[in-house]
């Protein structure tokens, strides 16, 4: 075992040293094919380093950070090496110096984008979608009328309705929240129907036999076992309230925001500063996910996929 | 034995001779926009059998939102784009070294479009504390710079302008969410007078008048095509056939405007728009004085240069450039 960890251990720090190399290379002047050459043995012992390292218990954590690092190392060797234009793709260093120059900007972008127009749309969203969940689950008619009427409405292309959505709201985050209610309430209202149906008969008869009341059932049996749906439901919706803010921003805005910033920019060929932005998105919406699903494991913890793990 | 060989020979020859004579030479052209009648005189062109004359065959590649002609040309998608001046002063800053080989359109058709009844008359007093509707992805420098002229804020406030980044359409004005929308003369502006309001409704101002206009749609190659002789030739050629297909387009607009509609393969344009808009555009390209249409008028290049570096705090371009544009095409098209 030590043997092992000894070997990645010493292929890993010849990796960085490699690495470190090449980074100065290609950024000193232009590279002939034996720099290929070595990218290329690098890309085998950053196989052998990360795949020691996999097969240890307590340095696996480490695994996706270097996978991770070592794309980001091949994207700036390659964006260098091989003179893409800024234009086509800029280097990761670039998109990094733009980032931590304008955090002001990205900031102000990410307030309006994120906290006046996802998080209230996907609240009022997911809300409205768990409500008219158990008014269907309450009353066939509505099953048979409601169901149908939300599936056409999540089938309502974006593009189609951000333009609308702006002329109802207006420019700023409202238009944009609304956009994120209509995408978000669909995936809701699906999976808290399915969830609400996950009680076998024989455990709904239990409370029967308890003289429990409907309100009862569902608080005690039914909204507990419909959990890992509607927490499904809320981890699709994170991501999906994101991309449709984003979008809904390209069809009128005020000059801030996420959307916003990336289609300007893509005008102004500030490529870095596009990236930077798709950095920030792709922050939010990975630290969103882990976040519900921290508080999914805290709320399930008795199903069966998380008991084996504690 | 020899006589073989000979004959052979001079088959093969002739083969390659008679392949060439049917093979032209291959050009792609990128649009800017989609397929409509800002562009009538490339289709008309391809149409006429102009390219064919000078031995082209030319693929026009229309463009969309999502496609900036700049990143097509750098991705090896194109040999020659029709772009604006500012986004191709902008992406040579940022490596691509976009050069200006004839310069299409001699006025700008940009405009600023007020209802009457919003009591704009006269910018520099009215326009503090109003909601205005520009155009960004790189159009919205001409703006910012009149802004800065005149010397308003474009942050908000009583004394500043709210900026609104506008869609493709012209709705923020017949909502009256903003006082003033941006609009082309060839075609928002047409939008707003279909949408009912009618012409002594509204006051325009355009950004030719108020000395800031930039130059639109241009054609520009890389200086890397330019370098090599033989795709400057074909460049020539092509540049020559385009300014016939504009002469032809400007004299005969309707015709143009069908040409337009039969390329348009989404079949999102009408006739009667396609028709007042080639009209709009021959307006704009003008003569191009006694050197023709095409023609690149260093001073008008000078203004916009002027106009994009001084675009508020946030200029499209940080430098004066060198070597964006060049008559050596043009000239060689003359011929």
């Amino acid at each position: 075992m030590s043997g092992r960890l000894g070997i990645g251990l010493l292929l890993t720090a010849l990796l960085l040293a490699g690495c470190w190399w090449a980074l100065g290379q290609v950024h000193t002047g232009p590279v002939g094919a034996p720099f290929w050459l070595v990218i290329c043995v690098l890309l085998v012992v950053a196989w052998f380093a990360m795949d020691r390292l996999a097969s240890i218990s307590g340095w696996s954590r480490l695994v996706p950070i270097m996978f991770g690092a070592w794309l980001l190392f091949l994207w700036e060797v390659a964006v260098i090496g091989f003179q893409v234009p800024r234009v086509l793709l800029p280097a990761p260093s670039a998109i990094g110096s733009v980032f931590v120059a304008s955090l002001d900007m990205l900031r102000a972008d990410f307030v309006q984008t994120f906290v006046r127009a996802v998080i209230p749309g996907w609240v009022m969203g997911c809300g409205s979608g768990f409500l008219v969940a158990l008014l269907i689950d309450r009353s066939p008619f509505l099953q048979r009328g409601l169901l149908p009427i939300g599936n056409l409405v999540s089938a309502l292309p974006i593009i189609g309705v951000a333009p609308i959505m702006v002329m109802w709201f207006g420019f700023d985050w409202q238009s944009k929240a609304a956009v994120v209610v209509i995408m978000t309430f669909f995936p809701m209202l699906v999976n808290t129907t399915a969830g609400l149906t996950q009680t076998s008969a024989i455990e709904r008869d239990l409370m029967h036999s308890y003289a429990a009341s409907y309100w009862q059932t569902l608080l005690a049996l039914r909204l507990p076992a419909a959990m890992p749906f509607i927490f499904n439901g809320l981890k699709i919706n994170a991501t999906l309230a994101l991309i449709g803010a984003l979008v809904a921003e390209f069809f009128g805005t005020p000059i801030v925001g996420m959307g916003f910033r990336i289609s300007t920019e893509v005008g102004r060929m500030n490529l870095d500063l596009v990236w930077a932005t798709i950095a920030v998105a792709a922050l939010a919406g990975s630290l969103s996910y882990a976040l519900l699903a921290a508080i999914e494991r805290m709320v399930t913890f008795w199903h069966p996929s998380y008991r084996r793990q504690r | 034995m020899m006589r073989n060989l000979a004959l052979a020979l001079v088959a093969v020859t002739g083969l390659t001779a008679a392949s060439a004579a049917e093979a032209a030479d291959q050009l792609t052209l990128q649009l800017k926009w989609v397929t409509q009648g800002q562009f009538a005189g490339y289709y008309v062109a391809k149409d006429k059998g102009f390219y064919e004359e000078v031995d082209l065959d030319v693929e026009i590649k229309p463009g969309g939102p999502d496609i900036a002609p700049p990143q097509v040309i750098a991705g090896g998608g194109a040999d020659v784009i029709v772009e604006w001046m500012p986004a191709a002063l902008a992406s040579r800053e940022k490596g691509v070294p976009l050069v200006n080989i004839a310069q299409v359109f001699e006025k700008s058709g940009m405009m600023l479009t007020c209802r009457k009844d919003s009591g704009i008359v006269d910018p520099k007093t009215d326009f503090p504390g109003r909601t205005l509707g520009v155009w960004f992805y790189g159009n919205e420098y001409p703006f910012l710079s009149w802004m800065a002229t005149l010397g308003i804020p474009t942050e908000g406030g009583p004394d500043g302008v709210t900026v609104l980044k506008q869609g493709f359409n012209v709705d923020p004005l017949l909502q009256r969410q903003a006082d003033c929308i941006s609009t082309m003369t060839y075609n928002e502006y047409g939008q707003v007078l279909d949408a009912g309001i009618k012409e002594e409704d509204l006051t325009v101002f355009k950004y030719e008048d108020q000395g800031v206009a930039t130059l639109e749609d241009g054609l520009y190659t890389t200086e890397e095509n330019l370098a090599d002789p033989e795709m400057a030739d074909k460049l020539a050629r092509f540049v020559k056939a385009s300014i016939k297909g504009w002469e032809y387009a400007a004299a005969n607009p309707d015709e143009a405007a069908e040409i337009v509609l039969e390329n348009d393969a989404t079949g999102a344009q009408t006739e009667a728009h396609q028709q007042r808009m080639v009209r709009e555009i021959a307006k704009l390209i003008g003569s191009g004085g006694e050197k023709g249409i095409g023609y690149l008028d260093p001073a008008d290049y000078e203004r916009t240069v002027k106009v994009l570096l001084s675009g508020g705090s946030d200029p499209v371009i940080s430098k004066e450039p060198t070597g964006a544009w060049t008559h050596d095409i043009f000239e060689a098209a003359q011929n």
